[in-house]
């Protein structure tokens, strides 16, 4: 197993806020975190990538503990793909992704032809060579997120952690985000990201797993994580889940909260 | 795939575009070097210039005797001591803004001058000589930015927060005590030599003050030149900075301590120079871009020609030598406010 976490307890010092979660994940599988705020899903990801301290149990890549290894090692194994986010000087698109490549050369260097080959390499796998030379300030969002998949790709790491991926995306670039993710697992990444959909792990997503208060509500298929029940369980909302096709026959799941009759009748009056 | 490879040309056209800039940028600077020793209330020739370097060497033309020990004596350690400022504050700031992940922030940022000035000033007040209130600054100086740093760390905020937060309350302190001392200080002697210290001027550097502000500045601009290309991941959060492999505590150690160096030596040599720390490195992103793999030695060449200009134009432009600090202000403001409005337009 790529990505193994063993009844993990961790948080910020003033107590844990992830209580006993366990999960497995391997190459070729996306595994969506779905749970309302606050419920430690991204206080998961801060254990898995080393930034907090692990209380009790633990997490291992490869059979390896990442207490066990250095910044730099954990580097080559697990990269982090923030939200959306502008940074305060005005990098080109190339700069970003070669900061991927600082776990790959000394402390004393500064990057190398073969780590803009890299670079250059990891843009054309997501198609995004064109902005090779554009401030990463000046394009649009859902370009930011390709450019910082870029980066995940030529740090060469096998887990990428996404904390929200679809956040601030308009509605195309998110369909492009999430089949650049599909096509991502599918050349044997294992992709770990944070979602506020719960269709996102039947469109994406290999596994699911479901968090409420800090530990885990239901793991595994998503088609056994994300039911009725357990979304009124962790949301407080009623919700049903539909299975249809789409008009080319794909199967497809729709989540979609539901009004009783009740509720309607309450907001005419 | 035509417009790929468009773009791999573009990359490795700036590349040469850049050394093509920097080393146009050395020249110029060499060029500016040589000129400035050219300059000052005894005007020497280019080629009286090159006669009194010659003259060390043996060499025994007609030559005034003046020439040789103005060249030798009084501007070299002027013009040299220009260049290691101007370079080091440039660096330092620099390096601070990228730390600070904010470009409005100088090298003063942890109070290193303003620990420099209270330590010079209280020197000064004891009638300490030239050597000791050199001292006294530079240990001033470090105090202030471990201070700092050790209060810093007791607080709750985030890092970056809290360093900003401390140092600008142990800047006030400091800026505190040096008015407090001016305030008693004798008019007449001690106040006079504290103000004109406080207004930064190269007018009393000579060799063996030089030497002393040589060495950190050259351990501090090592430092920064051999680890810079690691600011570009400081400037991130710092989760993205850690999962992409930095030992984020252990940089911004290494780049505190070298820009507190720098800081501390610049002001030990050269009192209260301005602008230059701020204004240097906005002015090499708009040449070079904000990678600080080429920023550094772009702010280090442009932070010491500037300074050797400004000190230039300090000795020159008016019969009386003008205090250095203020020239940088008064052509520093509007170029930079120059620079700020031009490069809003752009984008």
């Amino acid at each position: 197993m790529l990505l193994e976490i063993k009844d993990v307890y961790g948080g910020y010092g003033s107590g844990d806020i992830v209580k006993g979660v366990s999960c497995y994940a391997d190459s070729g599988d996306v595994l969506c975190l779905v749970g309302p705020n606050g419920c430690g899903k991204t206080t998961l990801f801060r254990l898995m990538l080393g930034s907090i301290p692990i209380s009790k149990g633990s997490i291992t890549i490869d059979g390896r503990d990442i207490r066990d290894m250095s910044t730099k090692e954990r580097a080559n194994l697990i990269a982090y793909i923030p939200q959306y986010h502008s940074p305060v000087f005005a990098y080109t698109v190339l700069d970003i992704v070669i900061m991927g490549r600082a776990s790959h050369f000394s402390s004393f260097e500064t990057p190398k032809t073969a780590d803009r080959e890299a670079a250059f390499e990891a843009l054309k796998k997501v198609n995004a060579l064109h902005l090779a030379n554009k401030k990463y300030t000046a394009i649009s969002g859902g370009q930011r997120q390709l450019i910082l998949i870029a980066r995940a790709i030529c740090q060469s790491a096998k887990i990428f952690v996404m904390d929200e991926p679809a956040a601030n995306l308009d509605y195309a670039n998110h369909q492009l985000l999430m089949e650049v993710i599909g096509d991502l697992a599918k050349r044997g990444y294992c992709i770990i990201m944070s979602t506020h959909s719960p269709e996102h792990p039947f469109s994406v997503g290999t596994k699911a797993l479901m968090m409420k208060a800090g530990s885990v509500a239901a793991f595994g298929p998503p088609k056994e994580v994300i039911t009725s029940e357990s979304l009124q369980s962790v949301y407080g909302i009623e919700m049903d889940v539909f299975t249809t096709r789409d008009r080319y026959g794909v199967e497809r799941t729709i989540c979609l909260p539901v009004k009783g009759l009740e509720a309607n009748s309450l907001k005419e009056v | 795939m035509s417009s790929a490879h468009i773009e791999i040309k573009n990359e490795a056209i700036q590349r040469r575009r850049y050394r093509l800039l920097m080393t146009g940028m050395f020249i110029l600077l060499v060029v500016v070097i040589l000129l400035s020793f050219g300059v000052g209330y005894y005007p020497l020739s280019p080629s009286q210039v090159i006669m009194a370097f010659l003259s060390k060497f043996g060499y025994t033309g007609d030559l005034l005797p003046q020439a040789v020990t103005i060249f030798w004596n009084i501007r070299l350690p002027r013009i040299l001591s220009a260049v290691f400022i101007g370079a080091s504050l440039a660096v330092a700031g620099s390096t601070y803004q990228g730390m600070f992940r904010n470009p409005l922030v100088s090298p003063d940022i942890l109070g290193v001058s303003s620990g420099a000035s209270l330590g010079a000033a209280f020197a000064i007040m004891l009638g300490a000589s030239d050597a000791l209130i050199q001292v006294s600054a530079f240990a001033g100086g470090i105090a202030a930015v471990f201070a700092s740093y050790l209060i810093s760390r007791k607080s709750a905020h985030s890092h970056t927060l809290s360093l900003v937060l401390t140092g600008s309350m142990i800047m006030s302190l400091c800026n505190a005590g040096v008015t407090m001392i001016k305030y008693v200080a004798d008019p007449n002697d001690v106040l006079q030599q504290i103000t004109f210290w406080l207004m930064g001027s190269l007018t009393k550097t000579n060799m063996a003050s030089f030497r002393w502000s040589f060495l950190p500045m050259v351990i501090g601009l090592g430092l920064i030149l051999i680890f810079r290309w690691q600011i570009n991941l400081l400037t991130l959060d710092e989760e993205e900075a850690r999962s992409l492999g930095i030992n984020i505590k252990k940089y911004r150690m290494i780049f505190i301590a070298a820009s507190t160096m720098l800081s501390a030596a610049a002001v030990c040599l050269g009192g209260m120079i301005g602008w230059v720390g701020l204004m240097i490195p906005h002015l090499a992103r708009a040449l070079v871009g904000v990678d600080y793999g080429r920023l550094i030695p772009a702010s280090a060449i442009l932070g010491a020609g500037y300074l050797v200009i400004m000190d230039d134009i300090a000795r020159s432009v008016l019969s009386m030598e003008l205090p250095l600090g203020v020239v940088t202000s008064i052509l520093g403001a509007p170029f930079f406010i120059y620079l700020i409005i031009k490069r809003k337009e752009r984008t």
